[in-house]
């Protein structure tokens, strides 16, 4: 039944290619007509990333490297210099890079085995962890905050229960770096799993049986089989989780300690608090550009991913 | 979905009752972008109360806290509607920098506030140093809270270098938060500042900061950070006045700088300790400051928002200013009951010292920043 289905289908696009193919001319204005239409679809959103992402941005790059002297604006990497020479700047762009880093992992570790749980298990505690997996999506960002507050904070619910049966002598995480993780995976954990288990679908269940079949192990399995297949759902998870961690507010703010801090609150403080809008310009210039490089990453992954699918088909 | 069509009837016949009841009173458009304590208490006391008194008014609360400019949106409204003759659709500003804007002034978009208009106006403290347009109407100062049960009555602080002693004194037992985040943080740097500056904030005056007191910063960072070890953590420093609250809630320390009004509501609430005890520095108090009341020249109508304005300066609510709110009162002690006073005499100085903000806040946040919070020397 299906492989009837399956073939019927085969026949219709082999048929569909033949007549593009037999009349070019009838095709080809209704092709022109059709990308016009297309061009004219997306040339809203175009003109909107044109303007308010990619002109402002290159305004401020230029911005950032010209200085003018006696009115006279010339070349200049003098913001950049000073932002490398200030040692409190180098210490919170590192300590942004090693949150970040580190979150990520822990995304990872937390996220991977629940991926291949929810894929290659079903039944109601499946769906159960699911709905709990996806939990985190409508906890907004700030209300997070304050329930780890309450939870990880000195006398707060963790430290009770962990009294309660004889450990003393916690440290809680709040106002530390560590704070600043355990939120920011919490926040992650729903988008990565979706990701990921998306990712998982793609490894049909018969590619696995018949490697059963031919005497492959678990390991095997999981090494030649599933990790080569989700290695671009991981690489997508990995960029995106990168772009919303380095440029993370809320959480840092609220959980993490006054100094030294991730670059959002950086910025955000040199631009409101010590009003140098400047400097803070310089420091969003940076982040984007260390952004733009990952979104980069991504994009050719995507890219790539769609050729290939083109070639498949 | 029978409960839900329900409290649609319900909600409906509300709205029906509501209009027809409003029939024949003329509205007062009150604009509030202030915290929660303080709109609610308009909403449950304020307005009951004229409402009660000038039965010709209803007054329409419309809270624009945290949209867009709060306030400043609505009067930049006003402004507009001034210059066009158009409707302001406001009459009264609950809370308003009448000198954030310079056009609002120049263009004297408020009104001048005098005994003739608003006859209360008269008992004004000097203390509040209002410009003709600005009626000023509550306090607030920043003062420290302690847990009885652990800080006995003979340790409390009553100066500034007595509080420094007592907290290194007790590792961990303290915290204040950062300074652009809350003005009970800012207070506890303010203070230092003020300490080796001579204890005297009429050097402070708003505008361009006096290189010479600026000098003498780095004198406040070392104070500030000869006490850093021993903060809450090690020197850990929450992000605003109500977390500072929640650790001192909690018992994970036993003193900290608080918000007089949020302190007081706070206990009034059972939020805190049962020790819970509100005392002042006596050398020099910390900062505090006057929430500021605005009428726009063109306010539909006038009449009704000067006679809220008056309502406002009235024995009876600058009482439950102190009651209610845990604020001080604008007006002079003489108008207001003496047991009130003394009730409250720990807590309500005649001295609120302020700081200029601006320029002089940019320079205290960035040192704090640079200086105590990190370990980086940037000299280095």
């Amino acid at each position: 039944m299906f492989r009837r289905l399956f073939s019927n289908s085969l026949s219709q696009v082999k048929t569909r290619r033949m007549t593009t193919t037999q009349a070019p001319t009838a095709s080809f204005s209704r092709k022109w007509r059709g990308a016009a239409l297309a061009y004219l679809l997306v040339a809203p959103p175009l003109l909107l990333m044109v303007l308010l992402i990619f002109i402002p941005a290159l305004q401020s790059i230029a911005r950032t490297l010209t200085i003018s002297v006696d009115g006279v604006p010339g070349f200049s990497l003098s913001r950049y210099t000073a932002f490398f020479s200030d040692p409190i700047s180098v210490n919170n762009l590192i300590f942004t890079f090693q949150v970040t880093l580190l979150t990520l992992a822990a995304i990872f570790v937390v996220c991977f085995p629940l991926a291949l749980y929810l894929r290659f298990s079903s039944g109601r505690i499946a769906s159960i962890v699911q709905i709990l997996a996806l939990f985190p999506l409508f906890v907004p960002g700030i209300i997070l905050c304050y329930a780890l507050i309450r939870f990880l904070g000195t006398r707060g619910t963790l430290d009770t229960v962990l009294s309660l049966i004889g450990i003393t002598g916690y440290r809680t995480p709040y106002l530390k770096p560590d704070a600043i993780i355990i939120g920011l995976v919490w926040e992650a954990i729903p988008f990565t799993v979706l990701v990921l288990t998306a990712g998982l679908r793609q490894v049909s269940d018969s590619l696995i049986e018949s490697a059963r079949d031919v005497g492959a192990d678990d390991w095997t399995i999981f090494r030649r089989i599933i990790l080569p297949l989700i290695a671009r759902p991981a690489l997508i998870a990995f960029s995106l989780n990168f772009l919303g961690i380095f440029g993370s507010y809320t959480i840092p703010y609220l959980l993490g300690p006054a100094a030294p801090q991730m670059m959002g609150v950086f910025m955000q403080q040199t631009f409101g608090q010590y009003r140098r809008p400047d400097e803070a310009e310089t420091q969003a210039v940076i982040t984007f550009i260390i952004c733009a490089f990952i979104g980069f990453l991504y994009v050719r992954t995507v890219a790539r991913q769609r050729i290939t699918h083109e070639k498949d088909e | 979905m029978k409960i839900r069509w329900l409290s649609l009837v319900a909600a409906a016949l509300l709205v029906g009752v509501f209009s027809v009841s409003a029939q024949g009173r003329t509205p007062i458009y009150v604009y509030v972008d202030s915290d929660t304590n303080i709109s609610d208490w308009w909403t449950n006391t304020i307005i009951p109360a004229f409402e009660a008194e000038y039965p010709q008014y209803e007054v329409v609360l419309t809270i624009v806290r945290g949209v867009g400019g709060g306030n400043a949106d609505i009067a930049n409204r006003a402004l507009a509607a001034l210059q066009t003759g158009d409707d302001p659709q406001v009459d009264y500003f609950e809370t308003l920098n009448v000198e954030s804007v310079p056009a609002w002034l120049e263009n004297n978009l408020f009104v001048e506030i005098t005994p003739e208009n608003v006859p209360n106006i008269v008992n004004v403290i000097e203390a509040t140093n209002r410009i003709p347009q600005e009626i000023p109407y509550r306090g607030s100062q920043v003062l420290l809270a302690y847990n009885s049960e652990f800080v006995s009555e003979d340790e409390v602080p009553t100066t500034y270098a007595e509080l420094i002693a007592w907290i290194q004194a007790n590792p961990g037992e303290f915290v204040y938060n950062r300074p652009d985040r809350g003005g009970s943080g800012a207070a506890m740097v303010t203070r230092a500042i003020f300490e080796v500056t001579g204890r005297d904030p009429s050097r402070f005056v708003p505008g361009t900061p006096d290189p010479e007191l600026v000098a003498q910063f780095p004198e406040a960072w070392a104070l500030l950070s000869s006490i850093h070890p021993f903060i809450y953590e090690g020197g850990a420093y929450p992000a605003g006045n109500t977390p500072v609250l929640e650790l001192f809630a909690n018992g994970s320390v036993n003193m900290i700088t608080a918000w007089s009004d949020q302190a007081l509501q706070a206990i009034n609430r059972g939020l805190l300790p049962e020790g819970t005890r509100l005392t002042q520095l006596q050398d020099l108090p910390f900062t505090g400051g006057y929430a500021y009341s605005a009428i726009p020249v063109n306010a539909p109508n006038l009449e009704g928002a000067l006679a809220l304005a008056n309502f406002v300066l009235t024995p009876e609510i600058q009482t439950a200013v102190v009651e209610q709110i845990g604020g001080f009162p604008a007006i002079s002690w003489d108008v207001l009951p003496a047991e009130l006073q003394d009730q409250f005499n720990s807590v309500i100085t005649d001295t609120v010292p302020t700081w200029p903000g601006g320029e002089y806040s940019a320079l205290m946040v960035e040192g704090w920043y640079n200086n105590v919070a990190t370990n980086i020397d940037r000299s280095s």
